[in-house]
This record gives structure tokens, sequence and C-alpha cells, in this order.
């Protein structure tokens, strides 16, 4: 029994060791991706809008049961979608380590918020908002 | 290349065995040490698998009594093979460097064995697959030959 007990406190350890560090590194991530300019050369191009940014590739499962509902709630609103396998230079930019990765853009090309992970529609649709009334990098959600 | 329809019900059987096998073993070697057996076995059930889904054993059980007797109902979801077999295969490693520390020092194996049943249950209950990532991670990093999806472009 007493093997079961260490097991079961290294166990835990390891999931509590593995949380923090993911949590760090996204916070980490997130930190040196927000108010990237996604033009590949020179300044930025002005849009109508803010869109959003989704990463994607044919090994992320979540993107097609959870992430893509979710966008397809959104309404009138610019999603590009970009492989994240193909798009290496644009995905490495973002510092895209996770499967889905949505990035919500200023109308002036860069941006604003970035979600590692699953983002659900109401959290795309703040983010979303803020993009619309706020100026550029005044605001970073988790 | 065309995306396919992978079964998720026989996902989530093959992880629920994932789980029901550990646990028994985990919690029953206390009083029958024995049962410790389980987790080399299902290494090499998961081993098997991943090589020839035939021999899947959780799969096959649902593909043969669970989906034809309709306890449990079929989910196709567009999605491809490849990274749930690497995610499979990654558990059934775990599982055999578990079992090779069982004997020598028993809280390592027991604790490796018991990451692979939380990783799965959190497959199961959360749809976050990290041998799906570990996947994306090595295609990334052109280590494995991870095909691009469909395209990218407005959606």
């Amino acid at each position: 029994m007493a093997a079961q007990l260490w097991a079961l406190v290294a166990a835990g350890a390891v999931v509590l060791a593995a949380a923090g560090l993911e949590l760090w590194r996204s916070r980490h991530a997130r930190a040196r991706a927000v108010g990237v300019p996604v033009a590949l050369a020179g300044e930025p191009q002005p849009q109508a809008a803010p869109y959003i940014l989704y990463f994607t590739g044919e090994s992320c499962t979540v993107c097609r049961t959870h992430q893509e509902p979710a966008l397809a709630k959104l309404v009138g609103v610019r999603i590009d979608k970009v492989d994240a396998i193909a798009e290496r230079e644009l995905s490495d930019r973002f510092h895209v380590y996770t499967l889905p990765t949505t990035v919500v853009m200023s109308s002036e090309g860069r941006s604003l918020h970035v979600n590692y992970g699953y983002a659900p529609t109401r959290k795309l649709e703040r983010q979303l908002a803020d993009a619309r009334g706020v100026p550029l990098g005044a605001t970073v959600t988790a | 290349m065309a995306t396919q329809f992978v079964d998720h019900s026989a996902l989530r059987v093959n992880q629920t065995g994932i789980v029901a096998t550990v646990l028994v073993a985990f919690i029953g070697s206390a009083f029958y040490r024995p049962l410790l057996v389980l987790i080399p076995l299902l290494a090499v059930v998961l081993l098997l698998g991943t090589f020839a889904p035939q021999l899947a054993l959780f799969k096959q059980i649902y593909f043969k009594v669970l989906k034809p007797r309709g306890i449990v109902r079929p989910r196709p979801v567009q999605d491809r093979p490849e990274p749930h077999n690497f995610a499979q295969g990654l558990g059934g490693v775990f599982l055999v460097v578990s079992s090779v520390f069982l004997l020598p020092v028993p809280v390592l194996g027991l604790a490796i064995a018991l990451l692979v049943a939380v990783l799965a249950f959190v497959n199961l209950a959360f749809g976050y697959c990290l041998g799906c990532q570990i996947y994306f991670q090595l295609g990334r990093a052109g280590l494995i030959k991870a095909t691009p999806s469909s395209g990218s472009g407005t959606v």
C-alpha cells in the first residue's frame, strides 16, 4: 500500500509541475506574441475591421470538434485559417506551440489577444469587442 | 490528402479501457501483487494496436461487441487517425518503461502507469490529447511527416 501512496504523490507532483509549466509557457508565449504585425515585411496592412487568425492542422481534433463550431458562431468576422505546419514562419511569429491557437488582430493588423488552446465563442466576442473599441495593446487577457 | 473520418467512440472506449486497467492494477496490486502484470499486458495491447489496428483490444471490443449491440453509439468525426495512433503508441512506450521499473522501483513504475491513466482520462473527459500535441510539435520540427491540412485561407 505504501508504494501506491508514494506513486500517487509522485504522479500528483508531476501533474502539478506540468500544469505550472504549461501556465508559464502560455503566458510567456502570449507576452511575446501580442502586438506582433501579421504582414511579412514592411508596415502592417490596415483592415476594415478586427479579424481572427486561426492556426490549425491535420493533427488537431479539438480544432474540428470545438474550435471551428465556436468560430462559426461569430457573425460577420473575417477568419483567416492558417496551417501551422505549412505556414511555419507565420506560426513562429505568434509563438504557436499548441493547436488550436486563435489570434485576434486589430484593424491596424497587429495582434491584440492570443489564445493558446480552445477559445470559446464568448471569449472571442469579448476580445473582438475590445479590438473594436480599445487602443492597440491596451489589454492582454489570459 | 482528403481528411478521413475517425469514430471517436472507439477512441473513448480505448481510453476508458486504459484508465480502468491501470486503476485495477494500481489499486488491486495493494491487495494482490500479481495484478501488476496488467501493466505490461496493457503495454503490449497498446503497442500491438498501434502497429496493427485489428489487434487493438479495446477498439475491437467496441467494433465487435459494443457498437453492434448498440451499447455505445458511433461518433464519426472528420479527423485523421495518425495522431491518435501516435498517442496510443506513446502510452504503450511509457507503460513499457513503467513495467521495467515495476519490480525494482515499484513507486516509479506505478507513478508512470498512473500518469498514462491520467493523460487517457484528460483526453476522455476534456478532449485534450497530449500525444497529439507532441505529434504536432514533431511535425513542425520535421521529425515526422505530418500532413499539412487542407489549406490556409479565409473561412
